[in-house]
């Protein structure tokens, strides 16, 4: 029997619906990660990552709705679009918050904003097939992103090193609402991706270029932080500080990122694999932002 | 000889090495993400729907029942006569208020507020709760009641709608040609009186226990180049509509939503696609409009993800959402809740 087919797992799937969430930040430290400024800054790094990258993704799924000829995974997009456009929003409103606690991050959501608009966005391409082609590099990017972004997910769900260190429980709820709703929604990118090409040149391409961006990104976001807050003095970001933090459980663990990467690589591989469905739903039931209950 | 070069060539790397370490560091210093650029209007955390937070720094009593409230925060962004903010109240209750001090006073915003005491509660939370000291939260301003350029502005107001007027008599200064009729249940009541005098007759003053109900019937006479600004209760706005000669604009503020007045069918057309579809009453524009183009991007259906965002070529759109800018709604509309004021759109879809 041939294992080199993708082999989604039925029961991991859901229906997919956008939740109108709302977080209070008026309490929420800066270190909201009590004593622990590195891995509260690399974490935040999502905040300056996401709310331009996921209106991207949006933008780029816009254009991907005629592509589909599969009802069941038009659902699934048009789903994955709303929460992914609710993600953006909810990250986005961090970022005041950082601002008013002397640290802000213009400077450098401004270039991500240029990378995702300008560098990513849809450029003047005559329709046809540089059109299409890079429609479809965009698709499998996005693909690769969400292999991180579901791993992530995953891994913030049981992260359960934050709560014993006391983390901020809004921080907390609103990383967990995002990351169960990743582990909600990780099939569907690479299945839209499979369903409009598929190629395992593009696959791997695009995970050369999306991990690349996504190691620089995170790397000069973390040092963008410690070296800016005004709580530090010289403060600085390391591989060393992220290894460690790993090992103690307040960040993934570096072995654990480097076994995500033949996975995703594999030709075998479909989301569906990893992380629990039923784990997420059980969080996003509870979750007071995403229940109304966070004033 | 050879060793005395080979240490010189070592010096010479190591050095252009740390140069450039230095050279790379200033520039990320500079430029996080070097050597990316920055997009000239960043994005990313500026949302015009982001929450402001500012501290009540005054509140005195303008009125019988009217608390003004004075609120400062370096946070707080530019705004124009005639825009309001959503306050977000402790409650979770989030109310509209027009801002009626000064836009040239940065950094601070005034509103004034009337007591409802069969309110939905919004006004007696800012009674009882905001006091001076208190912390709030808002959205930066919104104008859906501009200042337009005009050779005569009329004003009628009604009681607390006086609020938005007050920052565009200012802004038209004491030359312009303007006249206020400002009616109200009874002088006590009515904020902003001892303001108001000092602009002598231009301001009509009508409190209905001394003079009942505002005689309108000026109105009919406004020339061509007029512009009338109407703020307060529903039937004075319609009132006021009523009383206005055809080809003279009219312009409106309400404090309440209108009543969510069940959807009228209205037809919809695609210009791009070519057809025109019939938006039945009971429906959404979304679904008329899938059911003749089904790869119509939407998610939420609730008018809060932006999703089925499109633009509108004519027509006036009513509205619906909780998520469009002004500037958003001047050209584009939600699918999923919004529809036409008349009944005709055309969309370029």
């Amino acid at each position: 029997m041939s294992n080199t087919q993708p082999a989604p797992v039925a029961s991991e799937r859901i229906e997919l619906k956008a939740r109108n969430v709302a977080f209070e930040w008026t309490d929420t430290p800066l270190h909201w990660l009590p004593g622990h400024p590195f891995a509260t800054h690399t974490i935040n790094v999502l905040h300056l990552l996401l709310p331009a990258g996921e209106r991207w993704f949006v933008h780029v799924y816009k254009q991907a709705l005629p592509l589909i000829t599969d009802d069941r995974l038009r659902e699934d997009v048009i789903g994955f679009i709303g929460q992914e456009a609710m993600h953006a929003a909810a990250h986005d409103d961090v970022l005041p918050h950082l601002r008013r606690q002397g640290l802000d991050p213009t400077p450098y959501t401004a270039q991500v904003d240029w990378m995702f608009e300008k560098l990513l966005g849809d450029r003047t391409l005559p329709p046809g097939r540089a059109r299409r082609w890079w429609l479809l590099e965009r698709i499998a990017m996005i693909a690769a992103i969400e292999h991180y972004t579901a791993f992530l997910g995953n891994w913030v769900l049981n992260a359960d090193e934050l709560d014993r260190r006391g983390a901020d429980p809004v921080m907390l709820d609103l990383l967990r609402w995002h990351g169960a709703e990743e582990v909600e929604h990780r099939s569907v990118a690479f299945e839209l991706f499979m369903h409009v090409d598929g190629s395992y040149r593009r696959r791997v391409r695009t995970w050369a270029s999306a991990f690349t961006a996504l190691v620089f990104l995170w790397q000069r976001g973390a040092r963008f932080f410690m070296e800016n807050d005004p709580t530090l003095t010289a403060g600085r970001a390391s591989f060393g500080q992220f290894y460690r933090a790993g090992r103690e459980g307040v960040l993934p663990s570096t072995p654990d990122m480097l076994r995500s990467i033949p996975r995703y690589l594999s030709r075998a591989y479909h989301p569906s694999q990893e992380g629990s469905t039923s784990q997420a739903a059980a969080y996003l039931a509870a979750s007071p932002g995403a229940n109304g209950r966070a004033r | 000889m050879a060793a005395g070069s080979r240490a010189a060539g070592f010096a010479a790397a190591a050095g252009a090495a740390w140069l450039a370490k230095r050279a790379l560091r200033t520039r990320i210093r500079r430029s996080p993400l070097w050597p990316l650029p920055a997009l000239e209007t960043p994005v990313s955390g500026h949302s015009p729907r982001r929450t402001l937070r500012a501290t009540v720094v005054a509140r005195t009593e303008a009125a019988d029942g009217v608390v003004h409230l004075r609120l400062a925060s370096p946070e707080l962004p530019a705004w124009t006569p005639g825009a309001h903010v959503d306050l977000l109240l402790p409650s979770g209750l989030v109310r509209q208020y027009s801002l009626c001090g000064d836009p040239a006073e940065t950094g601070t915003y005034e509103i004034a507020v009337r007591r409802a005491e069969d309110g939905r509660g919004g006004s007696r939370e800012v009674h009882d709760r905001l006091a001076e000291g208190a912390e709030v939260q808002l959205r930066p301003p919104r104008n859906r009641f501009p200042l337009e350029p005009a050779t005569r502005h009329v004003f009628v107001v009604g009681g607390i709608g006086i609020t938005p007027v007050l920052p565009m008599l200012r802004a038209l200064g004491p030359e312009a040609d303007w006249t206020l009729l400002y009616g109200g249940r009874s002088r006590a009541s009515m904020p902003f009186l001892p303001e108001l005098a000092r602009h002598g007759d231009r301001v009509t003053v009508v409190p209905e226990d001394e003079a009942g109900r505002p005689d309108l019937s000026f109105l009919s006479s406004a020339g061509p180049g007029t512009a009338v600004y109407c703020c307060g209760p529903e039937p004075l706005m319609a009132a006021v509509e009523e009383a206005a000669p055809a080809g003279v604009p009219v312009h409106l503020e309400r404090f309440t939503a209108a009543a969510p007045a069940a959807g009228r069918p209205f037809t919809l057309e695609l210009r791009r696609s070519g057809t025109t579809v019939t938006v039945a009453a009971g429906e959404s524009a979304l679904t008329a409009v899938r059911r003749a183009l089904p790869d119509t991007p939407y998610s939420c259906t609730q008018g809060f993800c932006g999703t089925c965002q499109h633009r509108v070529l004519t027509g006036p759109v009513d509205h619906r959402d909780t998520l469009l800018t002004d500037e958003e709604r001047t050209t584009t509309m939600l699918l999923c809740v919004s529809r036409a004021e008349g009944d005709h759109l055309v969309l370029d879809v």
